[in-house]
């Protein structure tokens, strides 16, 4: 229950990227709701990763699969300098409008609606790989793991 | 995809997806419109920070000129959105039935 593809570094590769997380969901029976959430992070971090990478990096690389109980996504990035996400600040959310900005709200909310993230850097590969997790429903998590074995099932 | 349809009386109706390849076409539409504008959500089945972009800038339009933006039929994950990023406090919004 995994799977993997590369993706051009631009906003134009976001259909592709939903086609491959949506037909994922689908061959593999998961409960569609938390695809929206699983969308969400990924745009908000490939398109991060567009906007700060260098000019040479290559396309992105993102990894999809069913861990524990949850939905595992990992975005790879090669040929780009350390660029950690994860430590993001959180933007002001209750001022008032004229002082509301929507710049860094992407991970703000990614951070909220994710259950965990975590980031590694490869000096050696000149790679951030970023990978996200989020777990389904008790009912559907059992589904899942019955469907990778049976040897993950989660109460 | 992202389908934007005027439905009259100052209604502009969303379907599908508003992401940051849609998002400059919304802002665009958005762009041209003065005064109180509602937004149906009913079938706009995601939204990203870019999108949350749009509805900001275009409600930080509207405000002094006694316009404003109110989205209707919004469904629970957007209400999720909204309310995680502190949307809810600065845009009229009405959840799906």
């Amino acid at each position: 229950m995994s799977g993997h593809k590369e993706f051009a570094r631009g906003n134009e590769s976001l259909e592709s990227i939903f086609e491959f997380t949506s037909e994922f969901f689908v061959r593999n029976r998961l409960d569609p709701r938390i695809l929206p959430i699983v969308d969400f992070a990924v745009e908000e971090l490939f398109t991060n990763m567009v906007k700060y990478g260098g000019a040479d990096a290559s396309p992105i690389a993102i990894e999809i699969a069913c861990v524990d109980g949850a939905v595992e996504v990992a975005l790879v990035d090669t040929g780009v300098e350390p660029f950690d996400m994860t430590q993001a600040p959180d933007v002001e959310v209750h001022g008032p409008i004229e002082e509301r900005k929507a710049g860094g709200l992407g991970l703000h909310l990614v951070r909220r609606l994710v259950d965990s993230w975590d980031y590694r850097y490869s000096k050696e590969l000149r790679q951030s790989r970023i990978t996200f997790r989020k777990a389904f429903a008790k009912s559907q998590a059992r589904a899942a793991a019955s469907a990778e074995g049976g040897s993950n099932a989660v109460d | 995809m992202l389908s934007i349809e005027a439905a009259g009386e100052g209604t502009v109706v969303l379907a599908g997806r508003l992401d940051a390849a849609q998002s400059p076409t919304l802002q665009a539409y958005l762009d041209r419109l003065q005064g109180r504008v509602t937004l149906d959500c009913a079938k706009l089945e995601y939204i990203s920070s870019a999108g949350l972009g749009v509805l900001l800038k275009t409600q930080k339009r509207l405000l002094p000129g006694g316009g404003k933006l109110r989205l209707t039929g919004v469904s629970r994950h957007l209400q999720d959105i909204f309310q995680y990023s502190g949307f809810d406090q600065i845009l009229e919004i009405e959840p799906a039935p």
